[in-house]
């Protein structure tokens, strides 16, 4: 026999109420972990979403003129032909600190040109960066290869008569990265070439429809474009991505500016950033809750142990004064604690996971995942071992501290 | 030197409410010899218990001092004390003060559970006090599942499990009937016999008159030893106690031969 072997022996006697305590910490922990994991999972799934997104800095010339809007980016100086950036700048944005961390850097120039009688937007990129930028682009055709080689965004493909419905067999759209879930493009190349900016050029591929600024847009060689424009060397754009979960998108910014003081860096507004901030509202909402069902757990110890002490006064006596120490009183009760809060940690920890697996629907489309981490068992354990030592310190001292001759006459 | 010395002992228990305290106890001063079986007598209320459990080091008195084998016992820390009582003392306590979730041999092995001794070797001692207090048979029975009787032993089994040279008992026989109360009564004198030091507090003339000596404490003051009767308070050989023992009692033990005394139960 020793101590631990009368804690257990007091836990066994006291079934309600140890089962009572364990149930108290378990809640609070599995609503810590559930929140916990359900945060985690759904920030992790915006960090992939952002991946995809591609560019995430764009870096623009500064430009007090009125600004044409590209994808939600604005863009200076298209309507005033203020191109301030060049390739120069490009080399710039790769001498910055964190340059290691930047994945795609795709420079534009953009210009508003005739295409069969409408104006639309030309856009002159290298097409090896574009692509790699633009993962979700699905294109029907080739890549193009030769300097007079198009791009063609969906809608003017459509206006201008380049494509035609497939007829029967569906004609799938070259999947460019990972999966999209597009809609199947259904349609193929109808014709060869096509006038822009008044000289002749090939129709190389159309971009499926994205919904996207790019639907209504051309886009050929930068050089060629820089040529047709009569804008030689000279860029409107340069996109850039970071592709990182946690990237310090704010320090790399910072950075570009210094390197680049005549443009304008700026990360990229989108809609993923307000599902960002959503999920950081929820992480510290999570927080808040989980502390305070967490305080609540303590509170229930602490209440829980202070009338198991009251009620375990005499007992307490005896055992001092069959020469018992105070340390040995001590140790009992929190051996006692200990094995309540452990019991509770694990089972909080089973529910939580389970909780948040049946929750995560409800949160996310498909494809987010919770994972079973050993550390976040590990972290749910301990917080709930010292949420219940912690709580039970000052009634084990006020335990320890009963006089021997008193407890025991106690009634 | 004697074992036990009780100097000038006074207790006042402070009471909550009032400044003025309740005095229990009144400059009282004993001593025990190493071996002696001591009793303590006297009305309710007059501070036997509270004497017992001053000299059972978890009772600060509020004077005097109480020095066991040489050692200041209120002069030591909190926790030395504890250690003094697992390691001298032996306390029975008047309602037993049994773990009624723990059987007999795990109360009875009790007292061990903060030493460093290996689990066998504490098992083994608990069976053997509980051989000698005669519940070997009823090792694994809970508190509730025992005789009053038993009770009584079992909490005298605990009190000597850890083999203390002074064992302080508060009425052991009180609730007993006078058979019951002779069998525990017996077990003293067997441990008194064996060389424990014994101190009893009893309201039976009969379980006193078996101890070499008898106080006597009235309003929490000692009377003198000489005002008491010789033959109540100390015992004499060759009194033909076997013969009026119960014969359970003499069954038991053979060791009773060797005391002696006035028989049981006026
Ligand atoms: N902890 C305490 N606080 C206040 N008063 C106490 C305390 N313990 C004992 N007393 C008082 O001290 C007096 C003596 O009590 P004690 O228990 O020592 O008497 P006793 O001689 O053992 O009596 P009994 O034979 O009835 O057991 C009583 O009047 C009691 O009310
Ligand atoms: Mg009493």
């Amino acid at each position: 026999m020793r101590i631990g072997t009368i804690a257990f022996a007091n836990l066994k006697r006291r079934k309600g109420k140890a089962l009572f305590l364990v149930a108290g910490i378990g809640i609070g922990i599995g609503t810590a972990v559930a929140l916990l994991s359900l945060s985690g999972s759904l920030r992790e799934e915006i960090g992939s979403q952002l991946d995809r997104f591609g560019a995430n800095i764009v870096v623009t010339p500064h430009s007090d003129s009125l600004s044409l809007e590209y994808g939600g980016i604005s863009v200076a100086g298209v309507a005033f032909d203020e191109h301030r950036l060049t390739g120069e700048d490009v080399a710039g944005v790769l001498r910055i600190p964190y340059r290691k961390r930047l994945s795609v850097i795709a420079p534009k120039l953009l210009g508003a040109v005739e295409v069969e009688g409408r104006k639309t937007l030309l856009a002159g990129v290298d097409f090896s960066s574009e692509l790699r930028l633009k993962r979700w682009w699905r294109l029907t055709g080739g890549k193009p290869e030769a300097a007079d080689d198009v791009l063609l965004g969906y809608d003017v493909a459509r206006a201008v008569s380049a494509i035609e419905p497939l007829p029967g067999a569906a004609g799938r759209g070259r999947p460019n990265g990972e999966h999209h879930p597009a809609s199947e493009e259904r349609f193929r190349i109808a014709r060869e070439r096509l006038i822009v900016a008044g000289r002749e050029h090939r129709i190389a591929g159309v971009i499926g429809q994205t919904g996207g600024a790019e639907d209504r847009m051309v886009f050929a060689s930068l050089g060629h474009v820089q040529d047709l424009l009569g804008k030689p060397g000279q860029l409107s754009v340069i996109e850039i991505s970071a592709l990182c979960k946690d990237c310090p998108i704010e320090d790399i910014v910072a950075q570009i500016r210094k390197e680049l003081p005549h443009a304008r860096a700026s990360a990229i507004q989108q809609s993923v950033r307000a599902r960002t901030e959503a999920v950081d509202r929820l992480t510290r909402f999570s927080a808040v809750v989980s502390a305070v069902v967490l305080a609540i757990g303590a509170l229930m110890v602490f209440t829980t142990m202070m009338s198991s002490v009251v009620e375990r006064t005499r007992e307490i006596g005896v055992l001092r004064a069959i020469g018992f120490r105070r340390t040995h009183i001590i140790k009992g009760l929190m051996i006692e604690v200990a094995v309540i809060s452990v019991a509770g940690g694990v089972l909080g920890w089973a529910a939580g996971l389970l909780a948040s697996r049946l929750a995560l629907p409800y949160f996310t489309e498909a494809g987010a995942q919770i994972e079973v981490r050993a550390s976040l068992a590990l972290f749910a354990v301990a917080v709930a071992l010292s949420t219940g030592m912690v709580s039970s310190v000052y009634p084990a001292i006020r335990a320890s501290r009963l006089d021997p001759s008193e407890a025991v006459r106690h009634v | 030197m004697s074992f036990v010395v009780v100097e000038n002992v006074g207790k006042t228990y402070s009471d909550r409410g009032s400044r003025t305290g309740a005095t229990v106890l009144r400059n009282v001063s004993a001593r025990l010899g190493e071996g002696e079986f001591v009793c303590l007598m006297g009305p309710s209320g007059s501070g036997k218990s509270t004497l017992l459990t001053i000299l059972g080091a978890m009772n600060h008195p509020s004077e005097g001092k109480v020095v066991i084998d040489g050692i200041d016992v209120y002069a030591l820390s909190d926790e030395r004390r504890a250690d003094f009582r697992s390691e001298y003392l032996g306390f029975v306590f008047q309602q037993h003060h049994l773990m009624p979730y723990l059987n007999a041999i795990e109360n009875a092995m009790l007292p061990l559970a903060t030493l460093r001794l290996g689990a066998a070797e504490k098992r083994r001692r608990a069976l053997a006090v509980l051989e000698k207090v005669g519940l070997a048979g009823k090792a694994s029975r809970l508190p509730n599942q025992l005789s009053g009787g038993e009770q009584g032993r079992l909490a005298i089994a605990r009190a000597i499990v850890n083999d203390p040279p002074l064992v302080l008992a508060d009425e052991p026989t009180g609730t007993l009937d006078t058979k019951t109360g002779g069998e525990i009564m017996k077990l003293f004198l067997d441990l008194n016999a064996r060389g424990q030091t014994i101190f009893m507090v009893t309201h039976n003339p009969a379980n006193a008159r078996l101890a070499h000596r008898t106080l006597h404490i009235r309003d929490g003051a000692l009377a003198p030893e000489s005002d008491c009767p010789r033959e109540q308070t100390s015992r004499t050989p060759a009194d033909g106690l076997d013969s009026e023992l119960p014969a359970l009692m003499i069954d038991r033990s053979g060791d009773f031969d060797s005391l002696s005394g006035k028989p049981f139960g006026d």
